[in-house]
């Protein structure tokens, strides 16, 4: 779950992230960080994920429950 | 599904393309997105130049023009042509065929077989399953593939998915029949369920364009377009090139018996570098010997690229030798499709500009 959180800190370029808060909570979430998130489970956890799909979850807390499982 | 071809070579390459190089710079203000961020998206895909077709140049002009220069360089005669295939999604007609609308212009004989085949990112390979099954009959002996898109007129200017990688372009490839066995291994699959995932909504018999159809609008991600443009699941796209090209490509190695190490290059079609990059990582591949420079020079002529790719990064090096090329398209509807053969000696290789 850290690296993970790492990993989507380094995506929405802040220090931590606030599993609380939702990926559009996010100024710089934009359809390219999008593209970013959707590649990195392809690579690093073997997902294949739709961008709607990823901004449906409540919160990025939810969103990493549903990566690692 | 396999294909196996022998005695057959491509004996050589022509790219034609538009002399209008735009900037991506020069466009980035049209887009919903501040300038910090299209600098990110520039970086990110590799974005730089591009070339677009003048007013009214069309996919018919680019091939005329470069089968004139063929001709008039004695690289090819009009006579020898047994077959015309143009794979395009850019005719100039719904009817008649734009390869018949080359014959008649160069004149060629009536025993000629012209066929016009719809098909974008895959169509270099798609073409050259065609042209070596139509060579496998003893009255073909010489193919004149050609693969040509000028859909830039299509995406809209304020659709930052599509319009800074959009290129137009034609290629020539000529593909014969040869006395050396040179094997020539392909393969092709379809997902049908994914065929609109690329795609123009309006302008055929389904939805004819009219004022409504050209009504601008914005998506989620604050691009605008209408139905009359091309239309991307940028995502959906990413993640079945991601899912099906690996396989295919370790399915071709089995299939050819090619070792990964005996490929000397790997010329694959061009999306945007980030997709070839990880596709390069997946499969494995050192990314230097899988170039992924076309869009940042040219821009992503969807069924073209393969041939550009192979013109602007080989060159005289095809002429003076040959090498192990592994290819692959992958894209519209959805089709993907990869092909190991010796590429080499070549007639000619280049690009010219129109």
């Amino acid at each position: 779950m850290e690296e993970l959180l790492k990993k989507l800190a380094e995506i929405l370029e802040v220090d931590e992230i606030d599993v609380n808060k939702k990926f559009t909570d996010y100024e710089v979430w934009d359809s390219l960080c999008g593209l970013s998130v959707i590649a990195m489970l392809d690579s690093d956890y073997g997902m294949a994920m739709k961008n709607k799909e990823i901004l449906e979850f409540a919160s990025i807390g939810d969103f990493c429950k549903a990566v690692i499982k | 599904m396999d294909f196996l071809f022998k005695h057959k070579r491509i004996s050589g390459i022509l790219t034609i393309l538009p002399q209008k190089a735009v900037k991506f710079e020069d466009e980035m203000a049209n887009y919903n997105f501040s300038p910090a961020k299209s600098m990110k998206l520039k970086l990110a895909m590799g974005y730089n130049e591009h070339r677009i077709a003048a007013p009214g140049q069309t996919s018919y002009d680019f091939c005329q023009f470069g089968l004139q220069y063929l001709f008039d360089n004695n690289l090819l005669k009009p006579e020898e042509i047994d077959a015309l295939l143009f794979v395009s999604q850019s005719p100039d007609y719904f009817m008649p065929p734009t390869s018949n609308l080359l014959h008649g212009h160069f004149g060629l004989r009536q025993d000629c077989l012209c066929m016009d085949i719809n098909q974008g990112c895959a169509g270099f390979e798609l073409g050259m399953i065609q042209a070596c099954l139509l060579l496998d009959q003893p009255a073909v002996k010489k193919v004149v593939l050609l693969n040509a898109d000028v859909l830039s007129p299509k995406v809209s200017p304020r659709d930052r998915n599509s319009k800074p990688l959009i290129g137009d372009a034609a290629a020539i490839t000529v593909v014969e029949q040869c006395e050396a066995e040179n094997p020539i291994y392909a393969n092709i699959k379809t997902d049908g369920t994914g065929a609109l995932v690329l795609n123009i909504p309006a302008g055929g018999f389904r939805l004819p364009c009219s004022p409504e159809t050209a009504v601008m609008e914005e998506d989620a991600a604050g691009n605008f377009r209408s139905k009359d443009n091309l239309v991307m699941q940028g995502d959906d796209v990413f993640n079945f090139v991601q899912r099906e090209v690996p396989p295919m490509i370790e399915h071709l190695y089995e299939q050819s018996g090619v070792d990964r190490n005996e490929v000397d290059w790997y010329m694959f079609h061009q999306p945007n570098k980030f997709m070839l990059n990880k596709l390069a990582d997946k499969l494995g591949v050192p990314r230097e010997k899988m170039p992924a420079n076309i869009v940042e020079n040219f821009g992503n002529a969807s069924g073209v690229t393969v041939p550009t790719c192979i013109s602007f990064n080989l060159g005289d090096q095809l002429v003076n030798g040959e090498m192990q090329l592994c290819m692959a398209g992958f894209g519209v509807g959805l089709t993907w499709s990869s092909i190991m053969m010796k590429v080499g000696n070549l007639n000619f290789n280049k690009i010219i500009e129109y």
